[in-house]
């Protein structure tokens, strides 16, 4: 053991520089968004009248606290995702937040102020139903929570039962909602559909059945959809067939309550066709009563502002046109909002008085929608008093792509937040184009040559062009430095981008699961163009695809995006332009069929887009674009072009080529038993990757050479026994082209998740070992051996010999999210795997310490090849998180892209957050280190000078004085 | 292909989960699903100030549970087995610890986590107590330049210490003293054994230059500069 620490020890010091930041790099070309998800309870924080709080539940189950003017995160918390961390309601009281989380089994209390946990309790199980706040004589001191079968009452303090009680006749009854009221009592409303609605009224104190009723209400089939309570405990409901309002008193006491029904029409009112009309009530306290006044929504843009006086119903205010409608409460002042649509591209909301209906005067809000974001879907509004009493407003609209922007009079943006991008799908890194001076002197060359005298003053100009640009560019730096710092901000908007010398800034195409696309500026994360596609439907899967880079000027760079909705396989494309965000005019081709297979050809046709191969469930091929040229490329190129598909829920993967005309003929089938093991991922490698060196130099200077076959996929496979002692994680290298098998390796008494890297000439996958219960890496490198069978070419079709497979396996001390591996423009660097992990950190692992030919024993050979002897432990350093105390919730994916620059690799990491920075895997070996010290250069050199001027001059003078002599 | 060669024999099955009395807590049961307790300590900074960031994760994120405002914490809802319990924050280093709960519930114990020996125990508190080891260390420190880096580097005190002999010495030594120069030639002697013997650098030059430097180079030798200059 203390050998091995030892070894151990010997690595730390030898590889101790591999991949850090310093202190002063922090925020210098990394940056952060951390995001929330689409916003699902939202609550502003009242309790003090200063508070810049609001409030967040969301469907990624992250709960936080936003800066009002800002936009910021005051704090985040993020529970597990899935159903059990899944928010099921978000109470709000004073400095307490109450959460119902995972249908109902945990209740939570966040204090808002700092962020910590109050107290967290675990319910009994059973499904959520409903939960309110109960108070007694003005003050809120219980929480009540109402499930399929039981209702419990709860400390705000801390957390503990004050009683639970079995609802009766839970099996035929649907209790769906809970109520109180303030005075003492608790109300739970059942139904049994299309029979009676079930009331019973529990004492707050003891949970005694105070009183228990059912209204016959034949035509109601759900209380949450159609029914609100309001002003002094009425239930008011809605019937569409009717049409017409039912009401009853909640507190009569009568065993022969009757619903008084009251026709729409004796109001003068009249339903939209179709439309399920919606009540909409508001408890401004929950210590005291509801409001007396609703909205009745009548049709999609028709609201009424209703008030029940005296067991009328009198309409105090008719919005039509209207989209949405909100009420809050400042103060004793509660107030309702109503946004109506002013024209196409803006809405207007305006306050009215709750118990009036009469419009507040200065309170119209323009809400100016953007033109490719969505309609807007929810408001919040955050009433405040002004000196004069009167009444002011910011409110924070949410938009059907999931942006929350925040307003305030008369329609200023405070900040926007694009939780969309809380659930990137994929993404790509585009070069940004040339400057307009760039793409000129490009032109040039690219014109046909028109004489000797044209070509000269064409060349002259262009260079006259560049010397105005720099001296317009001298001029700037000049200007800009004569102002303060603070001042000088580089916007960067799509106009001034352009590619900078080392390619290093880039464009961010991001594809979000809401369908909606961003832009972004991969230098300061700004967003520069967003599109919200429309008619994506929810369960999509998205491939994103560049088909023409920014080189091809004056050709605009062109991406695709493939939409295919998962469950009847139909795809569309989304041809657009990467650096402006911009819908192609280039029409995509209609794809009637459902689509199995897509990929990229390197054939490009004479506009240099790269060819798009579609395969279809018959096995034709449909190509975009499908030129005569590409048609005609292709069919010369049809013999060489194989593809794959793999059908995990039949467990086959097949290899197929393209004929001449277009259609496919299979060549070979491998099938994986279904029984015992499931197709879990296929891994092949990334197109855009080099490999330098093809070899390996061993310690007596013979080349090991790699197996580089461009064609190898990597299928990982699970077992479908999850028992621990038999369980199993399996991998097989097939050749895609031949479908011949490589490599086979089966990892017993292993589990899945398991995470592939498939790159150069190794394997690297990592997988839960059932059997240690620890997380466990294995890599695979293939060898070809001592000599090259082809040095010049790799064919799939004539590599006689197997390749020798080296294997090794490791332990690693977490679990992990994701991993991928750095990808530089030549592929000479040295590569490390970039981790991410779940407590956030991104570990960059140099790959050299997932290498099999790492020795136990240290021999001279080894020592000379720099082999790190072999340790059975990985270790997790912090200064090898590359993205140092940012941590990053969630990742799901990272992107590796190269720059220009050979040494330096852009990495961008995706979860709920998105994170992007540069990596060095080898040290900046091409460029000065950013802490070069040029003082001490220059002042050596300027010393050196000197001293060589003063000794010549001691020289002559003593050369002088001895010939005197 | 050659796998685990150490773990082999230390990693042997986990199967013995030893029954020991020792931290016997009060369990909470939930059906078939039980609670982590424990609290996290950070040494002299207030809770305040870091809980909001911090988290407790169970085996990755296979079960989250948060801090309260005074540091302790519960995961809820975990059925029976063994996890590593982890504090996570971006600012404060948490070392994990491996919880084990049989099916019962009834016995749970702590212990450091040892990912190579598996079964080795070595028992922790329980509910957990878990205290930070110091704030992250994220960041490399910057090579910085100073004159005694400069001045302690063995090349330069290579060239250094040398030239001080040269200059200092003559200064030190009084050539013009006839003792001394006595006294000097006597040690040069002494160093020089056979006067007659050509010195190896004499050699070399006399090769190279011809016979031209020759009567030069053997009448300066004798002077004090050559001697200074072989020390």
């Amino acid at each position: 053991m203390a050998k091995l620490i030892l070894l151990w020890l010997k690595c730390v010091i030898l590889y101790n520089a591999v991949g850090a930041v310093f202190e002063d790099q922090v925020g210098k070309f990394d940056w952060r968004q951390q995001y929330v998800g689409k916003v699902r309870f939202s609550h502003f924080d009242t309790h003090v009248q200063s508070s810049k709080k609001v409030l967040v539940a969301t469907e990624n189950n992250v709960f936080a606290a936003l800066n009002t003017r800002t936009g910021e995160l005051f704090w985040r918390h993020v529970d597990k995702s899935g159903p059990e961390g899944n928010i099921d309601a978000l109470l709000h009281h004073g400095q307490d937040a109450i959460l119902v989380v995972g249908n109902g089994r945990l209740l939570r209390s966040w204090d808002v102020n700092v962020g910590g946990l109050n107290w967290e309790i675990v319910l009994d199980s059973g499904s959520f139903q409903k939960a309110c706040l109960v108070g007694q004589q003005g003050t809120v001191k219980n929480v009540a929570v109402l499930k399929k079968n039981i209702i419990s009452l709860h400390y705000l303090s801390n957390g503990h039962q004050k009683w639970i009680e079995n609802l009766p006749e839970s099996e035929t009854v649907d209790y769906q909602t809970v109520y109180s009221g303030g005075n003492g009592e608790v109300y739970a409303l059942g139904i049994v559909p299309h029979s009676h609605v079930v009331i019973i009224a529990y004492s707050t104190d003891d949970g005694e059945i105070i009183k228990q009723i059912s209204v016959e209400a034949p035509w109601l089939s759900n209380i949450v959809a159609s029914c609100a309570v309001i002003g002094q405990g009425v239930l008011i409901c809605v019937d569409s067939a009717t049409p017409s309002l039912y009401m009853c008193d909640l507190h009569l006491d009568t065993h022969d309550l009757q619903m008084t029904q009251i026709p729409l029409q004796s109001l003068g009112l009249e339903v939209a066709p179709d439309f399920q009309p919606v009540l909409v009530s508001h408890q401004p306290n929950s210590a005291h009563q509801p409001l007396s006044e609703f909205f009745l929504q009548l049709g999609p843009d028709n609201f009424l502002l209703l008030q029940l006086n005296n067991g009328q119903i009198v309409t105090l205010r008719d919005f039509k046109p209207a989209l949405l409608v909100s009420f809050a409460t400042t103060g004793e002042k509660t107030i309702a909002a109503v946004m109506s649509p002013k024209n196409k591209t803006a809405c207007s909301i305006n306050l009215f008085s709750a118990e009036t209906g009469r419009r507040l005067l200065d309170t119209t809000l323009i809400f100016v929608m953007d033109p490719n974001g969505g309609k807007p879907e929810k408001i919040y509004i955050q009433p405040f008093l002004k000196k004069d009493d009167s009444v002011g407003y910011r409110a924070m609209v949410q938009t059907e792509d999931h942006t929350l922007t925040f307003i305030q009079q008369p329609g200023r943006v405070m900040w926007t937040r694009e939780e969309a991008l809380s659930d990137v799908v994929t993404m790509e890194m585009v070069d940004l184009p040339l400057t307009g001076t760039q793409a000129e002197l490009e032109g040039e060359f690219g014109k046909k040559a028109d004489g000797l005298m044209s070509m000269v003053f064409k060349r002259l100009s262009s260079q006259l062009i560049l010397l105005q640009a720099w001296i317009a560019h001298l001029w700037k730096l000049f200007y800009d430095a004569r102002k303060p710092r603070s001042q000088v901000k580089n916007e960067v908007t799509i106009e001034n981008l352009s590619r900078d010398e080392f390619n290093l800034q880039k464009m961010m195409v991001m594809v979000t699961a809401s369908g909606k696309l961003f832009g972004i500026d991969s230098k300061t994360g700004s967003i520069l163009w967003r599109h919200y596609l429309e008619d994506v439907p929810s369960n999509a899967a998205f491939k994103l695809m560049v088909q023409r880079t920014t080189a091809h000027f004056p050709h605009p760079p062109q991406c695709t995006l493939l939409i295919k909705d998962q469950d009847t396989g139909l795809t569309t494309l989304h041809v657009f332009n990467p650096i402006f965000g911009k819908k192609s005019h280039v029409n995509p081709p209609a794809l009637p069929q459902p689509i199995l297979q897509s990929f990229l050809l390197p054939l490009m046709d004479q506009d240099y887009a790269k060819v798009l191969l579609l395969v279809d469930d018959q096995y034709k091929v449909s190509a975009f674009p499908s030129t005569k040229n590409v048609l005609q490329q292709l069919q010369e190129m049809a013999s060489s072009i194989f593809f794959y598909l793999v059908d995990s829920s039949q467990g086959r993967l097949s290899g197929y080529r393209l004929r001449t005309d277009l259609s496919t003929e299979q060549i070979w089938e491998v099938v994986i038993p279904m029984e015992i093991q499931r197709i879990v991922s296929v891994k092949g490698k990334r197109p855009n990757e080099h490999v330098h060196s093809q070899g390996r130099v061993m310690g007596d200077r013979s080349v090991l050479y790699k197996y580089l076959n461009p064609n190898l996929l990597a299928v990982v496979t699970e077992s479908t026994d999850t028992h621990q002692e038999r369980s199993f994680v399996g991998i097989i290298l097939i050749d895609g082209v031949t479908g011949r098998i490589i490599h086979e390796a089966v990892q017993r008494k292993a589990r899945g998740p398991v995470h592939v890297v498939h790159s150069e000439n190794w394997v690297v996958y990592e997988y839960w070992s059932t059997k240690s219960r620890r997380n466990e890496f294995s890599v695979i490198e293939l060898y070809e051996g001592m000599e090259l069978y082809n040095s010049t070419v790799f064919s799939s079709l004539d590599r006689p010999h197997a390749p020798q497979v080296l294997q090794q396996s490791y332990i690693f001390p977490s679990a992990i999210s994701t991993m991928e591996a750095t990808l530089t423009e030549k592929g000479i660097t040295s590569r490390h795997l970039l981790i991410g992990l779940p407590s956030g950190g991104i570990l960059s692992l140099p790959k050299m310490f997932l290498d099999p030919r790492r020795p136990e024993i240290v021999s001279e050979q080894s020592r000379e090849e720099n082999l790190i002897p072999y340790a059975p432990e990985l270790m997790i350093r912090t200064e090898w998180f590359i993205n140092y105390n940012q941590s990053i919730s969630r990742v799901r994916g990272i992107h590796t892209s190269p720059s220009g620059l050979e040494s330096t690799c852009l990495v961008v990491a995706y979860g709920l957050d998105i994170y992007q920075t540069r990596v060095y895997p080898s040290k900046q070996f091409d460029v000065l280190k950013d802490d070069y010290d040029y003082m001490l250069i220059s002042s050596v050199l300027l010393a050196l000078f000197f001293a060589t001027m003063i000794s010549k001059r001691l020289a002559e003078v003593k050369l002088l004085n001895r010939a005197w002599r | 292909m050659h796998l685990w060669m150490l773990l082999m024999f230390l990693g042997w099955c986990f199967t013995e989960m030893e029954a020991g009395p020792g931290a016997a807590m009060s369990t909470q049961t939930n059906g078939d699903r039980f609670k982590i307790e424990g609290r996290a300590i950070v040494p002299g900074v207030k809770t305040q100030d870091w809980v909001s960031t911090a988290r407790v994760l169970v085996d990755g994120e296979e079960h989250v549970g948060f801090l309260r405002t005074d540091g302790s914490f519960a995961v809820n809802d975990v059925p029976s087995g063994s996890y590593v319990v982890e504090v996570v924050t971006p600012t404060y280093r948490f070392d994990p610890v491996r919880v084990d709960i049989t099916s019962k519930g009834k016995m749970r114990y702590a212990r450091l986590v040892n990912y190579i020996k598996t079964s080795e125990v070595i028992r922790q508190p329980y509910p957990l107590q878990i205290r930070s080891s110091g704030p992250h260390s994220y960041f490399m420190k910057r090579e910085t330049w100073g004159w005694t880096d400069f001045l302690m580097n063995p090349m330069v005190m290579m060239m250094v210490l040398p030239l001080l002999i040269i200059v200092l010495l003559p200064k030190v030594v009084n050539t013009n003293d006839p003792e001394m120069r006595k006294e000097m030639e006597q040690s040069m002697n002494m160093l020089n054994p056979n006067p007659e013997l050509p010195d190896v650098s004499e050699l070399m030059t006399k090769l190279f230059s011809g016979s031209k430097g020759s009567s030069k180079a053997g009448s300066s030798s004798k002077g004090t500069r050559p001697a200074a200059k072989r020390r």
